[in-house]
């Protein structure tokens, strides 16, 4: 008989390891104690940035960023092929804009070893820059143009996900309340709110901001924290000078989308796993977003919504088998990059489950790295 | 060590860890390394902070400005005109009239151009900023910065970022020799020993980010560093004993041959 993998939670990253898993002839089943991308994976702007998210240096969290988006022509299509649905994808590319002369100098080093690794960046300045994005703000100094990056419109791209999943013969259960890990030694036991146990060979932590739950259980400590991200969108017709690229900033972004929309996020707020929208934390996007699109001075955002992103001690995800819980593989932490970083986790993780072992530099994103004994010092 | 406070200019101070708040992974990892590490002087760069509405800027939303000095830098200025108009910006915004004079001249290695840097510091002292240039360990410089008004030296032990710790101990101890505003070592610091041994040479503080906010654990690093800052200021204050070029019985040569054969020689 087949194993049977359980995978824990129901978001991009669960859905992705499902979909991976269930190609590779393994047996999988899907447990969310809601509904399947109802968290951090919704709420997303879908942003495939790897440049753009990693400005400092070529490490190995951006090696992981980077593999990820090479990955993802493939994947959408294989998502697209066995889900029969449709999503936006845009190889928009991006600019990432600077309003200081101090900027440049930054700019200019970040595009010095960004091109030796697969970016094909240029710093646009004047007419140049305002030429390939009419709409922005003459108060902008020069941009960097990274055209390797695009977007993916991650609503419909999880709905297409889990549709894909279940025509691959992932089982999916929706709606569970709170899932307790009840056994993991010699075999795998997830407990359900309603009392049903779900047994497996093995397991795939998938569950985002949550994943702390777990900390302390399996001999390690799992130091993920919610951080809040507030987002608003505007209508953005065919009056409205449209936005070429996706267009970051020290303060955010902002990235318009097939279905009319100008996505504007996003806040990072210590708010525990409060989902609320705050008039502060929107009133910040509104404050700074006109010194990028100045047409947004006299638009009103018609939708507001909040997402809680999964934050790791050391900002990178948690990949990998747990050493001292052999029947569990971690795929959980991704921060501000779930969605980018979703086709990479899902192989690293089902390699995992294959018994394969994980790169030399993967290892930077073992589960258990960061041991158990720090907290004791400060105590 | 609780009365062992120091100054720049009127401000007092007792943390001689001066932290910087960009790299961190998240708000909430910064929030707890801040709050760990002790640290009463932040620093930002001017050039990432949204000027128009400070408290709601990325980052410095998650502090609370009352509780720290604020210590804006010019970091990406590449002249002594930049990093002027860059200062009277940050200053005008009503975040700090303290200013943190960083003028690289390669992006490569952004080692501070000791020319320019200067030039600011005499521009930016007669304006009535609080002055504390960041410079290369080079003693002369140091001085000059010093008699042009700095309100303190800020030599670095390595390229930023690079984490090479002190390259030059020696050069250190001179410029704290010399100078009679404090000295803190900043940037290229890699480790707690490093932080420690610029305590030890006699730097009244040290400033750090990237060893901090890098780190795996930044929480468990900040702590770590202030226990490092704390434990060097005490070498110092202690007093080394010299280095010696050959072995001396820690139980004392002469107490060892003149050991009574017995008791009532007593």
């Amino acid at each position: 008989m087949k194993d049977l993998i359980l995978v824990m939670g129901g978001g991009i990253i669960g859905l992705s390891c499902a979909l991976e898993l269930s190609r590779r002839g393994v047996n999988v089943r899907l447990l969310e104690t809601g509904r399947c991308g109802g968290q951090a994976s919704g709420a997303a702007a879908g942003m495939l940035a790897p440049y753009s998210e990693n400005v400092e240096a070529p490490d190995e969290f951006f090696m992981l960023c980077r593999e990820s988006l090479s990955l993802y022509p493939a994947w959408q299509q294989l998502v697209r092929e066995c889900s029969g649905n449709s999503f936006e994808y845009t190889p928009s590319g991006s600019l990432y804009v600077a309003y200081h002369e101090a900027d440049l100098l930054g700019l200019q080093s970040r595009m010095n070893w960004q091109r030796t690794c697969g970016s094909s960046a240029v710093i646009l300045q004047g007419d140049d820059l305002f030429e390939a994005e009419p709409g922005l703000s003459r108060k902008a100094l020069a941009a960097l143009w990274t055209p390797e990056e695009s977007h993916i419109y991650a609503p419909d791209f999880v709905t297409a996900l889990k549709s894909a999943c279940l025509s691959s013969g992932v089982d999916i259960q929706e709606e569970l309340g709170a899932l307790d890990l009840a056994a993991w030694e010699d075999h795998i036991e997830v407990q359900a709110a309603s009392g049903e146990i779900f047994t497996g060979d093995q397991l795939v932590v998938c569950t985002g901001a949550w994943a702390g739950e777990l900390s302390g259980k399996l001999g390690m400590r799992i130091p993920v924290q919610p951080i809040r991200g507030q987002i608003c969108a505007y209508t953005w017709d065919a009056e409205q000078t449209p936005l070429n690229h996706m267009v970051f900033s020290s303060q955010g972004y902002l990235v318009q989308k097939a279905n009319g929309t100008l996505v504007c996020g996003a806040s990072e707020d210590i708010a525990g796993f409060d989902t609320s929208v705050t008039d502060r934390g929107i009133r910040r996007l509104l404050q700074w977003n006109k010194n990028v699109v100045p047409a947004l001075e006299q638009a009103e955002p018609f939708h507001r919504w909040a997402g809680l992103r999964p934050s790791t001690l050391d900002g990178r995800p948690l990949i990998g088998r747990v050493p001292q819980a052999e029947r569990v593989v971690f795929a959980a932490g991704h921060y501000r990059n779930g969605i980018l970083l979703s086709p990479v986790t899902a192989k690293l993780a089902a390699n995992c489950v294959e018994g394969r072992p994980l790169q030399a530099w993967q290892h930077a994103f073992r589960p258990d790295r960061f041991g158990v004994a720090a907290k004791v010092l400060r105590s | 060590m609780n009365q062992d406070t120091w100054r720049i200019g009127n401000h007092e101070m007792s943390s001689r860890f001066f932290l910087g708040t960009g790299l961190f992974p998240s708000p909430f990892v910064q929030n707890e390394a801040i709050a760990v590490s002790g640290a009463e002087v932040l620093t930002f760069a001017i050039r990432r902070v949204n000027l128009d509405a400070v408290e709601d800027d990325s980052i410095l939303q998650h502090v609370e400005p009352e509780a720290f000095q604020f210590l804006p830098n010019t970091s990406g200025a590449r002249t002594a005109d930049e990093a002027v108009r860059i200062a009277r910006l940050a200053r005008a915004s009503g975040l700090s009239d303290w200013v943190k004079v960083e003028i690289s001249a390669s992006e490569r290695t952004l080692l501070p151009d000791p020319i320019e840097t200067l030039r600011a510091t005499e521009i930016l002292v007669k304006e009535g900023f609080t002055v504390l240039p960041y410079i290369s360990d080079d003693p002369v410089i140091c001085r000059k910065l010093e008699e042009a008004g700095a309100a303190a030296i800020m030599p670095g032990g390595a390229p930023i970022g690079t984490g090479l710790g002190i390259l030059n101990p020696y050069n250190i101890s001179l410029i704290v020799e010399e100078a009679s505003v404090p000295v803190i070592v900043d940037a290229g610091l890699g480790t707690a020993s490093d932080a420690a041994l610029a305590l030890e040479l006699g730097a009244s503080a040290v400033l750090m980010n990237t060893p901090v906010a890098k780190a795996k654990d930044p929480v468990g690093m900040a702590l770590a560093m202030k226990l490092a800052i704390e434990a060097g200021r005490l070498t110092y204050l202690s007093g080394r004993v010299p280095k010696k070029q050959y072995a001396s019985a820690s139980s004392g040569l002469e107490a060892m041959v003149s050991r009574p054969s017995s008791p009532d020689v007593l």
